[in-house]
């Protein structure tokens, strides 16, 4: 287009305000892949943010049901706690040896990765499995509902998580590290770090919080 | 575990025969008649043989122009859809008095729900999306948007919805419950039925494709501009569609985890929003608004955006008080998230909340009064031709200014408390929708007809679609306003007041008067795809434009732009204009380059497939094809992420036929401006 | 678009994207991070079970500790700076925080008022029981 070029500086600066930074142009690909990933995640808190919400409300309403103090074990919200830090220490690992092509280092830091979220997902649902053989469960009370929701909505994500990493490795099997696998390696470490974020929400308003009560 | 189910009830779930509504003559006509325009469509297309040009061209097309259009396609088909629903609510208020009318309550229930939910979800929605992604890549100077492929996904996730909610005409029933679904009239004891499932699974598949939408189209806006389009140089409907999606982008998972809740108490028996066991359901009214508020400026902000490039374009003027338009959008978009408050005033929070929300709801008209003044300015003293597009602009201003008055008289608590849930508010959100958003995409519609079809539509029948669909609006919604200040409630099936009756029968009037500027909408479509050689943009610049989208052929090759184009300021193709005026023409042969383009890819299709599946499945219990819907959608992202080249190359020889087949014919049109 | 890892100068960096840095380097942040988050955490847990501290104090400090840590994840996993190459992820990052604030803060209140008002069935029943 040569018209393009031939637009007068005077143009540039049309309110006199000094210097203008001119715009570089569309950014790599790997910044749009990751910067759009992480509008997602946000998106994805402002939905916890609801059962967040949801459970701050109903926290009190149990319907003469048990309250949180009655159900919880700290020993196991511990337990998962370790699991997902250590997790998303590995997950960094295996992000790491991504970058720098290293295979080995690679499917070790993911499997630990995987391993980790299996044991949390483990204890996760012996915990549920137990309130509800209990009689506790979600429809038992407003309260069991919204702790079921907020802890359960967590737990699902790390499921997919666990789906996505296994995916992934598979992936760096077949195709080996690729431009757009390591984007999409970029992408996971980002939601299973964001993952922990919640967590720490979780553990922290239900399980310490609301067990305190 | 009670009974082991029987194998029916495995393989069918709550499905059988009684589903069909064999009793009800008029949604199984409506229905049968669309089944067979559908199926007429079909067989035309394959024994025409168009079949592999649309799946090539369309169906599996990544290209934001091509996926724009479909967005709109949807929402115009289904604007019908809606306007039908319309139409039998006005005349059922216009014969009910004192008597049944024609449709039994519980139908007349489905039509309002579904009117409410049609028109937002599947009309509003996918028709400024669908002019976001067909103009924004383009205004931008870019070649395509963020994630070419998820825009698809995007789409056709948007399209299982709507299809679900037309299911539900035939198969089924849909939702009675209005179109937002409020408990506990939405909860199983008082709604057994799959209506409100039809409701709440359409939303939260199309929900998805929003979702998507706006991260693509927020990243679109943040990342990807051309060289020199600085924030502040972007066109104005840039702007909106920023503020637009990141609103998307931070409201529509409030709708979905509140849905979620929905569903979660109506499938597994959970107490978010019952009345018993400590549910409360004050809590969906409190987050489905959280949502819902910004809903309506998601909405209305790409609109502004197009009033804006309109009003300046046939102004011949740049946009007045561009900084305080940008500051203006953006002070909306925080503020729409604080006043959700006021759709439920009457509720009870009592009055430090109710003052609080009602001051916050009267503080974002200010900036929105910005706007019309910025508007009003920018037409002031400039050289005014009124096409079609601008006659929508005016009549907008007009439309809107009133609808925005009697929102602020709403947002006083105390005024509130009298006028909430009367036919004086379904009025007053007409009188924005209308007045904004589809004014808003109508014009957006003539505005940019021609750039994505390479003619101009006929300008005869455009104002004559203007005319008739002003008026009638007024006609309409006018009486609206009347009888809700004499009391008369919304989503009455029928009524016993003599002093409702004559507003009621005026109002049926102008809807038909509203329905005649439809139907000069769609003979405009048929009168200009008939005369499209007369009226053909050889140009690319057929409103003497001053944003980038003009600088390209009509309608553009399918990378846009042969060259990133090098913006130094605001307008930046009216000062290229200018400056080729000055400096007589160059002509110096540009050095073309190969241009990577991504591929085309089935994966939105197949992916909405499989959600359709799903989704449908979901309704109606049947597990066993929920999971398999499942693994599908999840085994067509593997398969995406699995392919090998997700980019051709368009070699540098045919971006340069291409390219200069356009520059000819706009070198003709400036050394002709230049000779005047 | 071209498939760089790095950007060149002048775009804003990619949010998780670490400045150059040495992997000797890189795994030394992570094992930062995950010592100030196991102690933030160990810290919480305590507090939760003690008697030690003033109770009233608790649950001030538990959602004191849980933005600590949350903020150690930011930055440590997630590499969120305050460098200028980062101003498009953290205005994204504020603008959802804000969202979530409204959302959760507004709920909070507007729920408490209209408990206040209306009290749900079950409260009512109780209330003149």
């Amino acid at each position: 287009m040569s018209m393009t070029a031939t637009a007068g500086r005077a143009h540039a600066d049309p309110h006199h305000i000094g210097l203008v930074i001119e715009h570089p142009g569309p950014a790599p690909k790997r910044t749009v892949t990751a910067y759009g990933f992480w509008v997602f995640l946000l998106s994805d808190i402002v939905m916890f943010s609801c059962f967040f919400a949801a459970y701050a409300v109903l926290v009190n309403q149990t319907a003469d049901g048990p309250k949180g103090s009655e159900i919880f074990e700290q020993r196991n919200v511990a337990i998962e706690t370790v699991c997902l830090l250590l997790s998303s220490f590995t997950c960094g690992m295996a992000s790491i040896a991504a970058d720098v092509r290293n295979r080995f280092w690679f499917y070790l830091g993911m499997a630990v990765t995987c391993v980790l979220g299996l044991i949390f997902l483990a204890i996760e649902f012996r915990e549920f499995a137990d309130l509800v053989s209990r009689g506790y469960g979600p429809s038992r009370s407003a309260f069991l509902s919204a702790f079921f929701s907020l802890v359960g909505c967590h737990g699902l994500h790390v499921s997919a998580g666990v789906l996505w990493l296994l995916t992934m490795m598979a992936q760096v099997f077949a195709k080996g590290f690729r431009a757009d696998v390591l984007r999409r390696m970029m992408c996971f470490a980002l939601f299973w770090h964001a993952l922990d974020i919640i967590w720490v929400g979780v553990f922290s308003v239900v399980y310490l919080l609301g067990g305190g009560a | 575990m009670q009974a082991v189910p029987t194998l029916e009830a495995l393989m069918l779930g709550k499905l059988d025969w009684s589903a069909i509504p064999f009793d009800q003559p008029i949604p199984l006509i409506a229905g049968g008649v669309v089944l067979v325009a559908i199926l007429a469509v079909l067989i035309w297309v394959v024994v025409k043989g168009h079949l592999p040009y649309l799946w090539h061209e369309w169906i599996t097309s990544v290209d934001h122009k091509r996926i724009g259009v479909m967005y709109i396609l949807l929402a115009s088909v289904m604007l019908l859809r809606g306007g039908s629903d319309a139409i039998m609510m006005r005349i059922q208020q216009a014969i009910a008095y004192q008597s049944q009318g024609y449709l039994p309550p519980e139908h007349y229930n489905q039509i309002f729900s579904a009117h409410g939910t049609i028109m937002i979800f599947f009309v509003a929605m996918p028709f400024v999306i669908g002019l976001m992604n067909l103009v924004v890549p383009l205004q931008l100077g870019v070649r395509d948007v963020a994630f070419p492929t998820l825009n698809s996904v995007g789409f056709w996730l948007t399209a299982t919805g709507a299809l679900l909610v037309n299911l539900s005409l035939v198969i089924g029933e849909f939702a009675r419950t209005g179109w937002l679904a409020f408990p506990p009239l939405s909860e199983l004891s008082y709604s057994p039925g799959v209506g409100v499932d039809y409701y709440a699974w359409s939303l939260q598949i199309s929900g998805v494709g929003t979702l998507v939408a706006g991260i693509n189209l927020v990243t679109t806006v943040l990342k990807l501009r051309t060289k020199g389009m600085n924030y502040l140089r972007m066109p104005m409907f840039c702007w909106t569609t920023l503020a637009s999606n990141l609103l998307i982008v931070a409201a529509f998972p409030i709708l979905t985890a509140t849905l979620a809740m929905l569903l979660l108490d109506r499938y597994l028996g959970f107490h978010f929003f019952t009345n018993e066991a400590g549910g409360n359901v004050m809590m969906f009214m409190n987050l489905i608004w959280a949502w819902g508020h910004p809903e309506v400026y998601i909405l209305v902000l790409p609109a502004f955006g197009i009033f804006s490039e309109v009003v300046s374009t046939f102004s011949g003027k740049a946009l007045f008080g561009y900084r305080s338009m940008v500051l203006a959008t953006m002070a909306i978009c925080v503020i729409s998230f604080m006043v959700w408050l006021h759709h439920f005033f009457t509720m009870g929070a009592g009055p430090d909340v109710n003052a609080i929300f009602g001051i916050a709801s009267m503080i974002i008209a200010v900036p929105t009064g910005v706007k019309i003044y910025n508007w009003l300015f920018t037409m002031y003293g400039g050289r005014i031709r009124f096409a079609t597009p601008m006659l929508w602009a005016v009549g907008f201003m007009v439309t809107f200014i009133i609808g925005g008055l009697t929102g602020v008289l709403v947002a006083v608590p105390p005024a509130d408390f009298m006028l909430h849930n009367s036919m004086f508010l379904v009025a007053h959100f007409h009188n924005v929708i209308i007045g904004g958003v589809l004014f808003g995409a109508f014009a957006g519609f003539e505005y940019w007809f021609p750039k994505a079809f390479g003619f101009r539509l006929d300008e005869r029948w455009g104002k004559l679609a203007f005319w008739f669909t002003f008026t009638g609006f007024w006609i309409t919604f006018v009486p609206l306003y009347a009888a809700g200040m004499l009391g008369m409630t919304r989503r009455l099936q029928h009524y016993n007041v003599a002093e409702w009756r004559p507003w009621m029968i005026v109002a049926a009037i102008g809807m038909a008067v509203l329905s005649i500027g439809v139907i000069c909408q769609i003979m405009q479509l048929v009168v200009s795809i008939r005369n499209r050689e007369a009226l053909r943009d050889r140009t690319g610049d057929p409103w003497d434009g001053r944003s980038l989208e003009w600088a390209t052929s009509s309608p553009p090759p399918v990378f846009n732009f042969a060259f990133h184009p090098d913006v130094r300021g605001e307008d930046a193709y009216w000062d290229m204009k200018i400056a080729a005026q000055q400096q007589s023409l160059e002509h110096d042969v540009p050095e073309y380059q190969d241009i990577e383009m991504p591929r085309n890819s089935p994966t939105g299709f197949v992916c909405a497939f499989f959600a359709t599946i799903m989704g449908f499945a979901l309704i109606w219990h049947i597990w066993w094809m929920v999971i398999l819907g499942g693994i599908g959608a999840f085994a067509t992202f593997v398969v995406f992420a699995w392919r090998d080249h997700d980019e051709y190359v368009i070699p540098a020889a045919e971006v340069a036929a291409i390219d200069r087949v356009n520059l000819e014919e706009r070198r003709s049109l400036v050394s002709m401006a230049g000779a005047i | 678009m071209s498939d760089q890892t790095h950007m060149p100068a002048g775009h804003d960096l990619a949010p998780g994207d670490e400045e150059q840095h040495s992997v000797g380097e890189r795994v030394l942040g992570y094992v930062v991070g995950l010592g100030l988050a196991l102690i933030l955490t160990a810290t919480s847990f305590f507090i939760a079970g003690t008697d030690l501290v003033w109770q009233p104090s608790i649950p001030v400090a538990l959602i004191v500790l849980a933005i600590a840590q949350m903020g150690v994840h930011l930055v440590f996993f997630l590499h969120i700076t305050t460098g200028p190459d980062n101003t498009n992820n953290v205005l994204a990052l504020a603008f959802g925080l804000l969202v979530v604030f409204l959302v959760v803060g507004g709920t909070v209140w507007i729920m408490s008022h209209l408990n206040q008002n209306m009290p749900p069935m079950d409260d009512f029943i109780r209330m003149h029981s």
